[in-house]
């Protein structure tokens, strides 16, 4: 059966960022590759509007990033999160699951 | 510390934002594309796919070149500076009949409006006065 692929809602893809990079610092080609692999491709995402988000992140201090050397010898700006980083992924997902479970109430109602 | 220093770099050469985000986001680019061809696609297939899965590869740029720009912390603190400089140049305008004194508050916004002017110009790319394939390796997205 072919998957259908979902568009991401606003805000999901910083949520899906901190949570990435939670695990380990990536260069943005990685955390795409990442999400695709967790989410088994069902979410849709435009690599190229990773890095305003990752832009802004960085600007909010969530995460931090430094250039390195990539598996194709290439410089490659590597991210990291941050103290603030993790915090505001907690903060993150409470809402989300906020959010998620409010939803579900209201489909499941008649 | 890498930090400041890349914070100092961007200050003193503006156009190495530009270039950093256009590697950084060609970099990502050229992965795509080495990922459709292991696949089995022509280099022209690989190309429009990557092109589609990327997206708009300019907008994208110019959005994190004009977010890295104003996260400088310095040229943040300069504008809020002028901003209060030009207000205390109506104050002392609007409250002072004396004219001696009224001119100091005249001076104190033409000041204000002049900094602004220049940082609005130094702001400008220098890569606008230039053919757009000068500023990335992929004249096809120009």
């Amino acid at each position: 059966m072919a998957k259908a692929r979902t568009d991401l809602m606003q805000g999901t893809l910083e949520l899906l960022i901190l949570k990435t990079l939670a695990r380990e610092s990536l260069h943005g080609y990685g955390i795409v590759q990442r999400i695709h692999e967790t989410a088994e491709d069902l979410l849709k995402v435009e690599d190229g509007s990773l890095y305003p988000a990752l832009y802004r992140m960085q600007e909010r201090g969530w995460i931090k990033s430094e250039w390195g050397v990539s598996e194709n010898n290439r410089r490659a700006r590597f991210y990291k999160l941050t103290r603030a980083g993790q915090k505001q992924l907690e903060r993150e997902r409470a809402n989300w699951e906020r959010v998620s479970k409010a939803i579900s109430r209201i489909l499941q109602t008649t | 510390m890498n930090d400041l220093l890349t914070r100092l770099r961007h200050r003193f050469q503006p156009g190495t934002i530009e270039l950093e985000v256009d590697e950084e986001l060609r970099h990502h680019f050229d992965l795509l594309l080495r990922e459709y061809m292991q696949k089995g696609m022509s280099h022209e297939e690989a190309f429009a796919a990557t092109l589609k899965r990327f997206g708009n590869f300019n907008r994208f740029k110019n959005e994190c070149v004009t977010i890295c720009r104003r996260t400088r912390p310095l040229q943040r603190a300069f504008k809020i500076f002028l901003i209060l400089l030009a207000l205390t140049g109506l104050i002392v305008r609007a409250l002072n009949t004396d004219f001696h004194v009224a001119r100091i508050g005249d001076m104190l916004i033409m000041v204000a409006v002049a900094c602004r002017l220049l940082l609005y110009v130094r702001s400008l790319s220098p890569s606008r006065f230039l053919p757009k394939n000068k500023t990335s390796s992929f004249s096809i997205f120009s």
